[in-house]
């Protein structure tokens, strides 16, 4: 071999002992950063694990420790989990037996059990599903249902989780509710009739008392002495303040029934109704400030309002030139009314007891002591309160608020 | 540039001229890493220039012979080194327009610092292709040998043609029509 060729693999030689020098560096070098980045990697696992361990043992957590029964069941209905609240509330035990939730449905609530069903399926989730379901003893009890679908990383449903409250104490209250609503309103029906015949037969005698007398009168006139004449017309005039009283109470008895009819009441045409009701003096005048609102309710309990506190200032108005005034004001959330007279007023002492049932402070035959008593059970009916200003000879002030 | 480049390059210098044509442009060419080439290092380009020029200086071929020539001999280092990569095409126009979206992904998996050329396709029929050759090495001819090596993989063959855009050939338009 020629000392060039020689050479010439003697290079090529060299290079090739460099070449493997560099590569087995290189791997070297690869091998280091591969064991760093491995041990980088355990380091991150554990504290993934760690992690996971963490938020497993608070499911689990939450699993046992919620108050109300908890299912996992897989898409046929089998129940794959659930905990002790469950066991206890269905009767049913999945460590002893084959559980399906389809053995629950109350019959009656079948065909809403499906479609919920069917409405979980589809939108992966149903809240506040309320039926009855039946227990393994037998017991059908009432249950509200929230229930949501899982699904695997492919976004499949795989299984389906709900919560389930016993609601049957609260369900039997609602009915026993109802039922003590329904008699109470049977046994109030009851009552206003009641006060119905009671003032037909209570009038019918007054009647008939009243009868005789002007028989008396006329079988006898010209006979009867002044003093007896006098008292005659002294019971007639009982007699007509017997039969208002009565009037009077089975008014009151319905003025504190329940608000039938919410229509619109144009305050305004009830005071028109009540002016021409009511007898007017000449030597008296109603004003009305400004246009009254229109209200909800019932426009008959609205003017019987009115029609007592305007009479009253008529009735007890003493002066020559009597002035009654009516307005309001409007609140965010009611209105507040006033009538207020220029009349005999009402000593202090006394504005608490005249809203009570007959307690009239003139024994007049006009007044029966009820006439405050229903304006006080209608304001009362509208969430509103009432009272009074007043200065004894001066005048009086009432005003009361209507709840909105 | 990686070492693979290198070692099959100066393999086939070897394979076609001998040891001592390895010897003499490996001598004349002043390099930084004295001619020792490790398939998995990473290199200057200017050192495979200076190869290519003097190898072209003695051989008297034009460089970008040589680089169709060593491309042809690269296809088959591909061939039995990525076997798999190939086994995922039955057609030389699908496998050549993804290029960019499929191939040089999975370089990258391998050389991740690895700096590729950008081949854009501009227009695909099933039996034509033109795509846009974008590279400051300028090797669109060792772009070329690939091609014709990846019809002969599939038993077809094509007519290619190469277009500058630039003078210098660092962005080349490639019009390859299948033969039928």
């Amino acid at each position: 071999m020629s000392q060039e060729k020689i050479d010439i693999l003697q290079r090529a030689l060299k290079r090739e002992k460099a070449a493997r020098k560099a590569a087995e560096k290189i791997l070297e070098d690869k091998s280091k950063e591969l064991y760093v980045l491995s041990e980088e990697l355990k380091v991150s696992n554990a504290k993934l694990e760690a992690s996971v361990n963490e938020k497993s043992s608070q499911l689990e957590g939450v699993f046992k420790n919620i108050n109300d029964a908890y299912v996992v069941i897989d898409i046929t209905g089998n129940v794959i989990k659930m905990n002790n609240v469950a066991i206890d509330f269905f009767g049913y035990d999945i460590a002893q037996e084959n559980f399906n939730i389809v053995r629950l449905i109350y019959f009656k609530d079948a065909e809403y059990a499906f479609t919920s069903f069917k409405t979980l399926l589809k939108e992966g989730a149903f809240a506040n599903y309320t039926a009855r379901i039946i227990t393994k003893q037998k017991e059908i009890k009432w249950v509200q249902i929230n229930a949501s679908l899982i699904y695997d990383e492919n976004e499949k449903p795989i299984a389906a989780q709900g919560i389930v409250r016993d609601i049957t104490a609260l369900k039997n209250l609602e009915n026993q509710k109802e039922k003590i609503l329904k008699e109470l309103e049977k046994s109030n029906n009851e009552l206003y009739e009641y006060a119905h015949i009671v003032s037909h037969d209570l009038k019918s005698p007054l009647r008939s008392i009243d009868a005789l007398i002007s028989w008396i009168k006329m079988d006898n006139e010209g006979k009867l002495d002044e003093p007896t004449l006098q008292n005659l017309t002294l019971i007639e005039g009982t007699l007509e303040t017997m039969e208002k009283l009565i009037s009077n109470i089975l008014e009151y008895s319905s003025a504190g029934s329940e608000i039938n009819e919410t229509k619109y009441v144009y305050l305004d045409q009830i005071m028109d109704d009540v002016s021409r009701l009511l007898f007017v003096p000449e030597h008296i005048s109603i004003k009305v400030l400004k246009k009254l609102p229109v209200v909800k309710g019932d426009s008959t309990k609205f003017q019987q309002l009115f029609q007592n506190l305007v009479s009253n200032a008529i009735k007890f108005n003493n002066k020559d030139q009597g002035i009654i005034e009516i307005d309001f004001v409007e609140e965010p959330s009611f209105y507040q009314f006033s009538v207020s007279d220029n009349g005999i007023g009402i000593e202090k002492k006394f504005h608490d007891r005249i809203f009570k049932i007959f307690h009239s402070l003139n024994k007049s035959k006009e007044s029966t002591g009820i006439g405050l008593s229903i304006v006080k059970k209608i304001v009362d009916l509208y969430e509103g309160t009432i009272w009074l200003e007043s200065e004894p000879g001066e005048g009086t002030t009432f005003f009361f608020t209507i709840k909105k | 540039m990686k070492g693979i480049i290198f070692t099959e390059f100066l393999d086939l210098v070897e394979d076609k001229f001998g040891l001592e044509m390895v010897d003499t442009i490996v001598s004349q060419s002043k390099l930084e890493s004295e001619g020792a080439y490790t398939a998995i290092g990473t290199y200057r380009f200017s050192e495979m220039l200076q190869l290519l020029q003097n190898l072209s200086s003695h051989t008297k071929i034009s460089i970008d012979d040589l680089l169709l020539t060593y491309a042809e001999h690269f296809f088959s280092v591909i061939e039995s080194s990525y076997p798999g990569l190939l086994a995922t095409y039955n057609d030389p126009i699908e496998m050549l327009a993804s290029i960019e979206n499929h191939i040089h992904v999975e370089v990258r998996k391998i050389y991740p610092d690895a700096e590729l050329p950008t081949f854009v396709v501009q227009e695909k029929t099933a039996n034509s292709l033109t795509m846009i050759y974008k590279s400051s090495r300028a090797m669109h001819h060792f772009g070329l040998g690939l091609m014709n090596k990846t019809f002969e993989h599939f038993n077809s063959s094509a007519e290619i043609m190469l277009e500058k855009i630039k003078e210098d050939g660092t962005e080349v338009k490639f019009i390859i029509k299948k033969n039928e």
